[in-house]
């Protein structure tokens, strides 16, 4: 039953295990020692609990470890878990549903629109465009971003080279 | 686990722990003799309490000097003894005003 008992414990996160294992298997040991004398039926009703309890509290314990990375967030009827500097109001379920809502109305209003306006606007067909630019543009975007970042680095270069890094270092006090 | 009211099995650990430090086997053996054998706790149940009481810091951990097994004793510690005491008025709170309404009934 221990070496059963040790495998159960198994199931538990990795931190339970290691903070309270030896002591569980420990205590596990003392009550199995006691009950041993009592005769099978004290034996097999210490093992059915020492069972449930095990897999019920690893199941507990996982629920915490996922309550911590806030899966357990749809599921929660209090404020949601998050860190502390994170949470949410409880009112954010609601104005996220209302918001929803009114995306997807307004995309519905604007296909109706859309289907409305062939009937009273003539097709003018797709719009060319007169030179193909996208190109050109995408290499003027690239050596704007290139001059820039050239120039960020020559700055930072100049103050390097002037010492002015060294100026975090000087304390108030003096040596 | 931090929030009263207190289920039976943590408000009878946390009595266990009021009167002395205690470890994990003399807890379970206090509980057991406190509720008449009606609550037996199993060790899954018994740490998996003790664990959230770590976390909520309503009990502390620490080794025990007599032990020669080096074993790991639990005491209170001033909130959770605060909160404790609480619990314990809140449900003196509730016997009396039960026993007032029963009392009405009878009569």
């Amino acid at each position: 039953m221990l070496r059963i008992y040790r495998c159960l414990l198994y199931l538990y996160p990795a931190v339970h295990r290691e903070q309270f294992g030896d002591e569980m298997t420990a205590v596990f040991r003392d009550i199995q020692a006691e009950t041993a004398p009592k005769g099978i039926a004290a034996h097999a009703v210490f093992c059915a609990r020492e069972t449930t309890g095990l897999l019920a509290g690893a199941l507990q314990q996982r629920v915490r470890a996922l309550d911590r990375v806030s899966v357990w967030l749809l599921f929660s009827t209090r404020r949601f878990t998050m860190r502390t500097e994170f949470r949410f109001p409880k009112s954010t379920p609601a104005l996220m549903t209302i918001i929803l809502a009114g995306i997807i109305l307004a995309i519905e209003k604007a296909k109706a629109i859309q289907a409305s306006l062939p009937a009273t606007n003539p097709h003018i067909g797709p719009i060319q465009p007169a030179h193909f630019t996208f190109l050109p543009n995408v290499v003027l975007a690239l050596a704007f971003f290139y001059m820039a970042g050239m120039f960020g680095w020559a700055i930072l270069f100049a103050m390097h080279r002037s010492g002015v890094h060294r100026l975090a270092d000087v304390s108030g006090e003096q040596k | 686990m931090g929030t009263l009211p207190l289920t039976e099995p943590v408000l009878l650990i946390l009595l266990s722990l009021a009167g002395q430090p205690r470890h994990g086997y003399s807890v379970l053996k206090d509980v057991e003799q406190m509720s008449d054998g009606r609550v037996v706790l199993s060790t899954g149940t018994l740490y998996g309490a003790l664990r959230r009481l770590l976390d909520d810091e309503w009990i502390e951990r620490f080794e025990e000097e007599e032990s020669s097994r080096g074993r790991q004793a639990y005491r209170l510690t001033p909130q959770g003894r605060r909160n404790l005491q609480l619990e314990v008025s809140r449900m003196k709170h509730l016997t009396r005003l039960a026993n007032l309404r029963i009392a009405l009934k009878e009569i």
